[in-house]
Order: C-alpha cells, then structure tokens, then sequence
C-alpha cells in the first residue's frame, strides 16, 4: 500500500469511528462525509476513476444532503444519558475480535501470494475509466442498467407517497384531501378562503 | 504484506465499525449511516478484487451497489420521517411495539 493509500485508510478509519461515536448525530453526518471522501480517494488510489468520481457525487453529494435535511428537519436533539450497557458493549467486542483473528490470517496468506508487479500490471489494464465502465454498462450489462433505472423511479414514487402522509391517515394519496376536507367543521372556513381573507398573503 | 490485504483489512474495519454502530446506537438515522458505512466497506472489498482478478466486473458491481443504496436512501428516509410524525422520535427503542 502506497504513502497515500495509507493515509487515507487512516482517515476512512478514524472518521468511520467519529461516526459511532459522536453525540450528536449532526457530527455523525460530517464525520460520514468525510469517510464517505476518504472511501472515494481510496477508487482513485486503486484505479477506479469513474467510481471515485460518482461516490463524491452519489453519497458525498446526494445521499447526505438528504441525510442532513432529515436531521436538520426533525431537529433532534444530543442523546442523552448512558448510550449503551457494559455488557453489550464487552459481548460486541468479543464477536468482533473473533471475527479479526479468524479473517485476518485468511487475509495475509491469501493475498500475499499474489505478486506486487502483476498486481500493478492487473491494475494498469483495466483502470477503470468512464470510457472502460461505459462500454461495460451500455454493452454486457445493458438490461441490468435499464432495470436500476426502474428501480430509482419506484423508490422515488414511494418515498414521496411515504412522506406525503399526514398523522393518522391511511397511506391512500387519493384520499388524504377527501378525509382532510370530512375533518374541517363545515362552518370553518377553508385554507384558500382564509388565505383570501387575509388578502391573498400567505 | 501485499497491499491487497491492506485495502481488504481497511473494508473489514469498516464493516465492523457500522456493525458496532448499527448494535449500539439508538438513534435510527445514526443507525442509518452505520449502514451505509457497510455498504461502502462491501464497495470497496469489489473494487479492491476487480483489481486483482483483473476485469471491470467488480467495479460494475459497485455501480448497482450506489444506484440501490439512492433508492434506499431516499425510502428510508421517508420512513424515519413517517416514524417521526407518528412516534415524535426517532429512537430505536421507543418503536418496538413489533418487538416479541
């Protein structure tokens, strides 16, 4: 591993921690940020230019706006009190430290069999540029692409209807103005009439 | 030590880290972005043997990888902001009326 893949592993790792271990769940979301760029400069570091390039734009961009909205949104404040039990706390650590002792050796055996010019030779071949990853995407896996397009559009179309709710209605959007106009007394006046009362000023 | 191994321990940390996060936290949007933390680890462990075996498979992988992870993003955000309006809280703890 490279000066720079070594620093930036230490800087995924660090913030990945901030993560967990903030209070405040504001801090959780720019330490994520920052592990979220420091994954990226990791592509680039072993050659995959296009995925580097849409991580930043992807998650760094899009995902944790919206992360940050929500949060900002709800305005939660710092938890307070004892987060977690000793207990959990020493059970957790003991099935993480399993887990390292047995995938670590596995790790090092493996791998450091595979010789370091051909792997920089392996890698040199199929850098993964937008030209390389396009060619890939519109060619082999073109029905794959198509069908996570789809996918977007049905999450999009249920996240809206997700969050358009309101408080103890059904999740029916046809219905949601129907029930809301049964709940008005008939003798009070609607939103719109009061909004002209007021002089058409919201 | 080939660097190979370093980039997979550094996806394993990762992993474990969001893992941890996940068990620990309580708040369910922290418990969120320990999740998409795993989802990063896994990303990079796919980029890091598509350079070893030698072909763009594993980087094609990672592209599904973030297309899924927006859907989800966005789909689970909106139901934390529904859990919200019904419960006022996110809290994980508070929502366990599915709970045995």
């Amino acid at each position: 591993m490279s000066i720079a893949g070594f620093i930036i592993s230490f800087l995924a790792i660090v913030s990945g921690i901030g993560v967990v271990a903030f209070r405040n769940p504001l801090f959780s979301a720019f330490s994520l940020v920052v592990n979220l760029l420091a994954v990226a400069a990791l592509y680039a570091v072993l050659g995959a230019h296009f995925l580097a390039a849409s991580q930043v734009m992807v998650y760094a961009g899009a995902i944790m706006v919206l992360v940050l909205f929500v949060l900002m949104l709800l305005n939660l404040k710092t938890e307070s009190g004892r987060e977690f039990s000793i207990f959990k706390v020493a059970l957790l650590g003991l099935a993480g430290a399993v887990c390292f002792i047995g995938v670590v050796p596995i790790l090092f055996s493996s791998f450091a069999a595979v010789p370091q010019h051909q792997l920089a030779q392996n890698a040199a071949a199929n850098e993964g540029t937008v030209k390389a990853i396009g060619l890939e995407l519109y060619q082999r896996y073109v029905v794959h692409f198509e069908l996570a397009s789809l996918v977007i559009l049905v999450g999009v179309v249920g996240a809206v209807m997700l969050a358009n709710r309101r408080r103890g209605e059904v999740a029916m959007p046809n219905t949601a103005g129907v029930t809301a106009a049964a709940e008005r007394s008939p003798t009070e006046p609607s939103p719109w009439e009061q909004r002209q009362a007021r002089g058409g000023k919201i | 030590m080939s660097s190979v191994a370093g980039y997979l321990g550094v996806a394993f940390l990762l992993f474990i880290i969001g893992a941890v996060g996940v068990a620990l936290r309580r708040n369910s949007i922290v418990v969120f972005m320990c999740i998409e933390m795993m989802l990063n680890s896994v990303n990079l462990t796919f980029v890091t043997l598509s350079q070893v075996v030698g072909n763009l498979d594993g980087q094609i992988a990672v592209f599904f990888v973030m297309v899924i992870a927006a859907a989800e993003s966005a789909i689970g955000l909106a139901i934390i902001l529904s859990v919200f309006r019904s419960m006022r809280s996110v809290e994980t703890t508070e929502s366990s009326q599915l709970k045995w």
